[in-house]
């Protein structure tokens, strides 16, 4: 079987054929901040996570007024075409689309394979940064509950039937094995596990070596075999919510789950609360 | 520094590291890791005759630009700074020193160099320590 929502996937063709359409709007997202002044896909824009997405301030995203600004200085439109991309299987760049559609910018799409498959195939990049005149975007309230879970939308969900939870952090995190270097504490947890009733199923294991992505029937079998059907409200969680973003666009888009939700608290909230139960399997 | 010109000093420190690779013989040395973003610095670190300065910084890793190119930075800027001023080095004063505009959202990663080698120091003075001690 294709995709449910094969239209959200385009491949670097596509994008080649469709830098000077001024309906498209690449985006390019990534873990390493300074690789889009490395080289980019001639005409794409950059965001950031931190810089551009989240409060400076409170752990929260950007509220209606700054997402509109910030996409009326990049140069988007309401109807604007946009399509993200970026290293590291596109990671952060699923985070990126998720974050738009909070706000429902309704045509968002993934070049598949994301910046790896664009260089690899030889295709052009440059250091020159487009500029785009601004647009008058206008942004709908931040929707948090159609596609957002919180810390005790989760303790209820454990407890419910009829739902899924999927852990997409590495096995070593999931079993309790893995916790921070103490460095790091601003990210660090108290705690080493997962959540109860969590099933482990890595957010990588959705992409192929070139970080395309697997196949509908690969996809469907990945998932499914833990338990996690189509039929289920699900919930997706990792550390902050940027690897479970990736599988919240695999179960939503390319497998076409009618309800799952990321959880953005994660790990470093529910790991780290009093009162929450873990289970921890490592015993190291 | 402009963020721009903060931005490519740290390109071309990463695009051409300066004292890239592992020394034979280090007085000290440490491993540094930014698990969330897979970057990983190994550092060496030979000292000078009396044992007081840097003589020589090189490291190895992989990683992001920011904690590669700061590496190389770093394996410049700490050329003949003395064990004490290296321990009392302010991870925020060389957040300003790499380019605070260009670095600030990445911070752990911009001085993930920096903590190894002082990590190195440590355990090196931990050393003369106990050895002083016996």
């Amino acid at each position: 079987m294709s995709y449910t929502h094969p239209e959200v996937l385009v491949e670097t063709d596509w994008v080649a054929d469709h830098l000077n359409d001024p309906k498209v709007r690449l985006i390019e997202s990534n873990e390493d901040i300074l690789l889009y002044d490395q080289g980019h896909i001639p005409g794409a824009i950059k965001i950031d996570w931190v810089g551009d997405l989240n409060d400076p301030v409170v752990r929260d995203y950007l509220d209606k007024e700054r997402f509109a600004a910030l996409l009326s200085a990049k140069g988007i439109s309401n109807d604007s075409t946009v399509v993200f991309y970026g290293d590291k299987h596109n990671w952060w760049a699923t985070y990126a689309l998720w974050v738009f559609r909070l706000f429902g910018h309704a045509d968002v799409r993934i070049l598949n394979g994301g910046r790896a498959k664009w260089v690899a195939e030889g295709r052009e990049l440059t250091r020159a940064l487009p500029n785009y005149p601004a647009t008058n975007y206008q942004a709908a309230e931040r929707d948090d509950a159609t596609i957002r879970a919180f810390r005790e939308q989760v303790r209820e969900h454990i407890t419910q039937p009829g739902t899924a939870l999927v852990d997409v952090r590495s096995p070593q995190e999931y079993s309790g094995e893995r916790l921070h270097m103490p460095e790091y504490p601003q990210e660090g947890t108290l705690r080493g596990g997962h959540i109860p009733t969590a099933a482990s199923i890595p957010w990588a294991q959705a992409v192929n070596a070139d970080s395309t992505f697997k196949s509908y029937d690969e996809l469907l079998d990945l998932y499914g075999k833990q338990g996690v059907t189509p039929d289920k409200d699900v919930i997706a969680y990792c550390r902050i919510g940027e690897r479970s973003s990736h599988t919240w666009f695999v179960l939503s888009y390319l497998l076409g789950y009618d309800k799952v939700r990321n959880y953005d608290g994660s790990w470093t909230e529910w790991g780290n609360s009093v009162g929450l139960p873990i289970e921890k399997t490592y015993k190291g | 520094m402009s963020r721009q010109a903060a931005i490519e000093h740290l390109l071309d420190h990463y695009e051409h590291p300066r004292n890239r690779g592992a020394l034979a013989a280090p007085d000290a040395t440490a491993i540094g890791g930014a698990p969330d973003c897979s970057d990983s610095v190994t550092v060496y670190l030979q000292l000078s005759g009396d044992g007081k300065r840097v003589a020589r910084m090189t490291f190895e890793g992989e990683g992001c630009t920011i904690s590669q190119a700061a590496a190389s930075i770093l394996s410049e800027a700490v050329i003949g700074m003395s064990l004490i001023d290296l321990a009392a080095l302010d991870p925020n004063v060389w957040i300003d020193t790499l380019g605070r505009a260009a670095v600030e959202t990445r911070q752990r990663c911009a001085v993930l160099p920096l903590r190894a080698l002082k990590h190195a120091v440590a355990m090196l003075q931990q050393t003369r320590a106990a050895a002083i001690d016996r």
